[in-house]
């Protein structure tokens, strides 16, 4: 499972993207998006998966 | 029928195709509506009487001189206010673009426009389209037609009040974690969520390269099907866009649905539903059933993991997107959608490239879970429209988590980039519309829509008109 940002690495983030924030936001955004990186645990992916391969997927006995 | 606005799109363009409405009547009614409830409703950003009738005229004078520009010549239509038309406002439903002239025009708007339709103006809508309520800080919430204290579901907010209280035949919508479907279940018409690459996304305004779709709702699901063969296939200006031939969306309308296969889930979508909606999914299958169709109970593989994921992808793509206003006009966005902007800072490029690689995976899982199933029949929310009061939320600190329990049931279809027809099936004792989903593996529009069409041969939910009060 991805670990759970914790705020202080959210400032470090936002900062280095360049859209720096206060400590409060960094607390308000941990507290938001953290169930997302608990929800969200793909185990090991093979080495070869690309995102690309979602449209070889998508498209393999679709209809026209 | 006194009031032509009341028509369904088929009927109308059918009319006006046999010259017994003209362009002028059609657009007149729908201006008048528009000018009853746009008061009550707030459904438009902009309404554009003058040219529309304008429009509406030379319309019916090239079809007086023997010349039609296709199966929707003359029939009004609005669309959510992201659809680019070159030199027109579109403001996304924000401050920051109240002022935007678009240099190029929607591929989507430019099919229906050469198939002959009228611009009756533009549709409300959430800031960038980043919202599953309706509300919008800036211009207002959207009232729902059937209860005006009540939401209409967003992002395509003022696309749904539209269609439902007759103002326009039809409009074009967007969905990215279920906005064409909300607006659809909350608002009693009928929206059909396409597959990832099945409509051209040039110049729409984007919130998620990976997620976004644009789609129709209308009254029927005919009508989204006329709409449909319009909107759908390739787009040398769109390369996600799929090639090869569209199908025939308003032929396939007419079928039954004898040999289908509906599906089930046997956990998830039928968990924590009030009673009313339990009640519509229970009351749906016993239709679907009578008309035919053999229903199966199936195991999907964890959508709380899919939804989850979408919640990663669109929170990262939109905060790329939006990175140079959030800091150059943080003042001016709305405290919730800024705040939703904000969250996809914390999420790592690794993190993010994962749930894009395991997106194939979970596809195919889901595939293999739905094999024998021509759709699967889910609520799209757990409850019906909510009340403005309650659900404005705002930027508390528990907004995020009331906006992911709301769009629980549609996430999961956007992750997956499935088509999903979000058709009226119902209503709470107050009256307000309950919606379900049918949701298609990729590509299967044909296949929903003629669902779509028969259970509404067999049901009258999506003829109920709310009352102007």
């Amino acid at each position: 499972m991805p670990e759970r940002p914790d705020p202080s690495a959210i400032l470090a983030m936002s900062k280095v993207a360049g859209v720096p924030i206060d400590q409060p936001t960094a607390d308000r955004i941990a507290r938001a998006i953290g169930p997302a990186f608990e929800g969200f645990a793909p185990g090991a992916l093979a080495f070869d998966l690309e995102p690309s391969t979602f449209v070889a997927v998508q498209t393999k006995d679709a209809p026209r | 029928m006194s009031d032509v606005a009341l028509l369904s799109l088929t009927e109308i363009a059918q009319a006006i195709t046999a010259r017994k409405i003209s362009s002028r009547e059609a657009t007149a009614a729908c201006l008048a509506r528009i000018a009853a409830w746009q008061p009550k409703l707030n459904a438009f950003m902009a309404i554009e009487a003058d040219s529309a009738l304008a429009a509406a005229d030379a319309a019916d004078a090239e079809f007086a001189s023997g010349r039609s520009r296709g199966p929707l010549h003359g029939v009004p239509l609005a669309h959510k206010d992201m659809f680019y038309e070159a030199g027109n406002i579109s403001t996304c439903g924000s401050l920051i673009r109240k002022d935007f002239v678009a240099s190029t025009t929607s591929t989507a708007v430019a099919r229906l426009r050469d198939a002959g339709t009228i611009r009756l103006g533009t549709l409300q809508m959430a800031e960038f389209a980043y919202g599953p309520t309706g509300h919008n800080s800036h211009f207002g919430p959207v009232c729902n037609p059937w209860h005006v204290d009540h939401i209409t579901g967003g992002s395509s907010s003022g696309s749904g009040a539209a269609v439902a209280a007759r103002l326009t035949y039809a409009a074009l919508g967007s969905d990215t974690g279920g906005s064409v479907r909300m607006p659809a279940h909350f608002c009693g018409v009928t929206g059909l969520k396409t597959t990832v690459g099945r409509v051209s996304r040039f110049g729409a305004m984007p919130l998620s390269q990976s997620l976004d779709t644009i789609g129709p709702l209308a009254r029927t699901a005919e009508d989204c099907a006329l709409l449909m063969e319009m909107i759908a296939g390739e787009d040398p200006d769109d390369p996600t866009c799929r090639g090869g031939e569209v199908p025939d969306y308003v032929d396939a309308c007419g079928e039954s649905l004898r040999d289908m296969t509906i599906g089930i889930p046997d956990s998830f979508y039928v968990e924590d539903l009030d009673s009313d909606t339990a009640k519509v999914l229970e009351e749906t299958i016993a239709t679907l059933k009578r008309e035919g169709a053999s229903v199966k109970q199936i195991a999907l593989p964890d959508q709380r993991k899919l939804s989850a994921a979408a919640q990663l992808v669109l929170a990262v793509e939109a905060a790329a997107l939006h990175k140079t206003w959030m800091i150059e006009r943080p003042q001016d966005y709305g405290p919730q959608v800024l705040m939703r902007l904000q969250n996809g800072l914390a999420v790592p490029a690794v993190l993010y490239l994962d749930t894009l690689r395991w997106r194939s995976v979970a596809l195919a899982e889901y595939k293999a879970a739905v094999e024998g199933c021509d759709a699967v029949l889910a609520p799209v929310a757990p409850v019906a429209a909510p009340t403005i009061l309650e659900s404005d939320v705002g930027a508390s600190t528990d907004a995020e988590a009331v906006i992911q329990r709301l769009t629980r049931f549609t996430r999961p279809v956007n992750y997956l980039g499935l088509p999903a027809l979000a058709a009226p099936c119902g209503r709470t004792a107050r009256g307000l519309p309950i919606g379900l989903q049918f949701i298609g593996c990729p590509f299967a529009e044909a296949t929903l829509l003629r669902i779509g069409a028969a259970f509404q041969r067999a049901t009258d939910f999506h003829r109920r008109i709310p009352d102007l009060t």
